[in-house]
């Protein structure tokens, strides 16, 4: 399970500021004035993608494309070595007098077979780096982050001015403020 | 593309550059000459000595050989081989026969420049109707990012008529060598004739010349007809207040309109100019494949012509983002036309029926370098380049790959025309490249022309915000 992100775990983590918003505006004006300021941003959650947010919290990007190149090469290979052994080496079939070497017929199963193991690789892959696997346990801020609120969580730093980061937060729209530690959540 | 930064839009004037003029202008006089030089190289007489109808005439009857005995053993094969040497002095009675008897009739040297003008023709309709195609899909599927590139389609479509002109010129000229089954209509056969030919009698209610004639040009005037309705409703939007979205309400009616229509009446116009070129011979998926091929070519040039345009310093609300996203349409359709070669060729491969067979065997046997090639040049290499993110972002490369899809589709159509018309030996040659340098250089003009006639930019669409923020992501 090495893949899987501690990075975007919740737990073992110092002191969270959380700033709850009602508007992607708010979250995006909130995100950058905290970026500008030197504060580096843990995570913003949304129910929905937004756009520009990935850019201005420096997000870098994502590997899922490599992934995916490498999942199908690995559905191509299983797609020649399968047609490969049942078709020529186990039991050599002779259809259609089409000869035993590679013919245009293999081509459908090799194209089907890699799209199909790149988009399952991708999927599986996706939810693992992401801690969405079934199973794995993660701490969630605030239930409406999938609904109509989003989230902006910062981690406290040694040295960090924890009051003027949530002043901030609070003057761009913050609706609601809190700290989260070791699962305990408190409204400020 | 930070948040928070108003993007001002600015309508902007194109005015053509002298270079670009020059550029267009030198294309064609080169073109034209080159054309020329072809056409006083083409001799009194066609291609095919004698000898090469003999070869022919021999090649076929191995192939129709082979397909009648491909799994006998090789002695039994030679013996056959003698046998068939005496007999193939009667060649209209082998199964490939009428077709090769097409091949080897004595055509005028001329045929060559026509059937330029055929494919030539078909090429660039193709993609001006391609260009319409993109502005109705882009109203229909409620597309909000190329609302800032727009106009350059808009102004693709406009060269409609000129290649239809072109191609009705040569269809209608030459269509008793283009064409076999406009050379049998010519003699007026009837059943037990000599030289009846029962295939092509029974489709010549539709392949004949009333139809070439009507429906080519009732189908593209009606398409013309719209694609100006589209883009006089465009440029009445530019004068239009703010906040006016009639215009917009009313160009998705014309375009899901048009998107049907020609939707299901495209393959006609293939099937009537490309596909009975080889009479005989039909193929369901045709339509299709030939509109794909055109299609990513057509998509390949307006790629260019933004480009261009945002070299020259026109098309400020245009990044790299909506170019990226053109060049992941030219990938998604280069994928889309491998796929679809693929099952025609498949298909046909595996059944093996000899009348589906012979359209690949004459391309597969007599044309193996353009075989191969067209498909390296129109799958393998934009695929394997595309497949980068900054093949994608990276403008000359892009440029590069967008040149080389719009030779090798040019390819693609000659590959259908030429071996139908004239069976084996034809190559590419100086008239190949003259027509369509002269064509290329026409249309690169006539687009830069028709972009000067309006602001380049769609400033009161409904979406030209959401485009001029376009953003694909890290």
């Amino acid at each position: 399970m090495a893949i899987l992100d501690k990075n975007l775990s919740l737990r073992n983590r110092n002191k969270m500021l959380v700033g709850v918003y009602e508007d992607e505006d708010n979250v995006m004006h909130a995100t950058q004035s905290l970026v500008d300021a030197g504060i580096r941003v843990h995570d913003v959650y949304t129910p929905y993608p937004v756009h520009g947010l990935d850019r201005i919290m420096g997000i870098r990007r994502s590997r899922l494309a490599r992934v995916a190149f490498f999942c199908g090469l690995t559905g191509l290979s299983l797609a020649v070595t399968m047609i490969w052994y049942m078709y020529v080496h186990d039991w050599p079939m002779n259809i259609g007098n089409k000869p035993e070497r590679f013919t245009p017929s293999w081509i459908p199963v090799m194209f089907e077979a890699t799209v199909l193991c790149t988009a399952f690789g991708m999927g599986f892959f996706f939810f693992w780096r992401n801690r969405m696997l079934h199973g794995v346990k993660n701490e969630v801020l605030d239930l409406r982050q999938t609904d109509d609120r989003m989230i902006i969580a910062v981690e406290t730093q040694e040295g960090m001015d924890e009051k003027s980061t949530l002043e901030l937060m609070k003057k761009h729209g913050a609706v609601e403020l809190r700290e989260f530690h070791n699962g305990v959540q408190t409204i400020l | 593309m930070g948040h928070g930064h108003h993007i001002e839009i600015k309508q902007e004037n194109f005015v053509v550059p002298a270079k670009a003029k020059r550029f267009a202008i030198l294309m064609m006089v080169i073109g034209l000459v080159l054309t020329g030089i072809g056409l006083a190289t083409l001799g009194g007489s066609n291609a095919h000595s004698h000898d090469a109808v003999a070869h022919e005439t021999e090649a076929h009857a191995a192939e129709s050989h082979q397909e009648n005995h491909g799994g006998e053993t090789a002695a039994a094969h030679e013996s056959h081989e003698e046998a068939h040497a005496e007999a193939h002095g009667n060649v209209e009675n082998e199964k490939f026969g009428p077709r090769a008897a097409f091949h080897a009739e004595e055509k005028p040297a001329m045929t060559r420049f026509w059937a330029n003008l055929l494919v030539a023709g078909f090429y660039f309709l193709m993609i001006s109707l391609c260009a319409l195609f993109w502005v109705a899909v882009q109203y229909v599927a409620n597309a909000g990012w190329s609302t800032a590139i727009k106009r350059v389609p808009e102004a693709m479509l406009t060269f409609i008529p000129v290649p239809f002109v072109v191609l009705m010129l040569a269809v209608l000229v030459a269509k008793t060598d283009l064409y076999h089954w406009a050379h049998y209509e010519h003699l007026h056969l009837g059943p037990g004739d000599a030289g009846y030919d029962k295939v092509l009698d029974g489709k010549s209610g539709f392949l004949n010349s009333t139809m070439l004639l009507a429906f080519p040009t009732i189908l593209v005037a009606i398409w013309y007809m719209l694609g100006r309705k589209l883009r006089s409703l465009s440029a009445q939007e530019d004068q239009a207040t703010k906040g006016d979205v009639s215009f917009f309400k009313k160009s998705i009616r014309y375009s899901a309109g048009f998107a049907v229509l020609f939707g299901f009446t495209i393959s006609i116009i293939v099937w009537l100019f490309i596909m009975s070129v080889d009479a005989h011979w039909y193929s369901t998926i045709f339509g299709v494949y030939n509109f794909i091929s055109t299609w990513v070519t057509a998509i390949s040039i307006i790629a260019l012509f933004v480009v261009y345009l945002k070299k020259e310093g026109y098309l400020a609300i245009v990044s790299d983002e909506h170019i990226h996203d053109l060049g992941k349409f030219m990938f998604a359709f280069t994928i889309f036309w491998a796929y679809v070669w693929l099952s025609q060729y498949l298909l046909i491969w595996y059944a093996h029926i000899p009348e589906e067979m012979y359209y690949y065997q004459i391309r597969f046997e007599d044309y193996k370098a353009n075989f191969l090639g067209n498909l390296i040049l129109n799958f393998c290499v934009p695929f394997l380049f595309l497949l980068m993110r900054s093949a994608k972002r990276f403008r000359p490369l892009l440029v590069t790959i967008a040149v080389t899809m719009c030779l090798a589709h040019y390819h693609d159509i000659w590959f259908n025309v030429f071996p139908g018309v004239f069976g084996p030996g034809m190559q590419i040659g100086v008239m190949e490249v003259g027509v369509y340098m002269t064509f290329a250089g026409l249309f690169i003009y006539w687009v830069l022309t028709a972009l000067t006639k309006r602001g380049l930019i769609a400033v009161n669409h409904p979406y030209i915000e959401e485009s001029a923020h376009h953003d694909v992501g890290v």
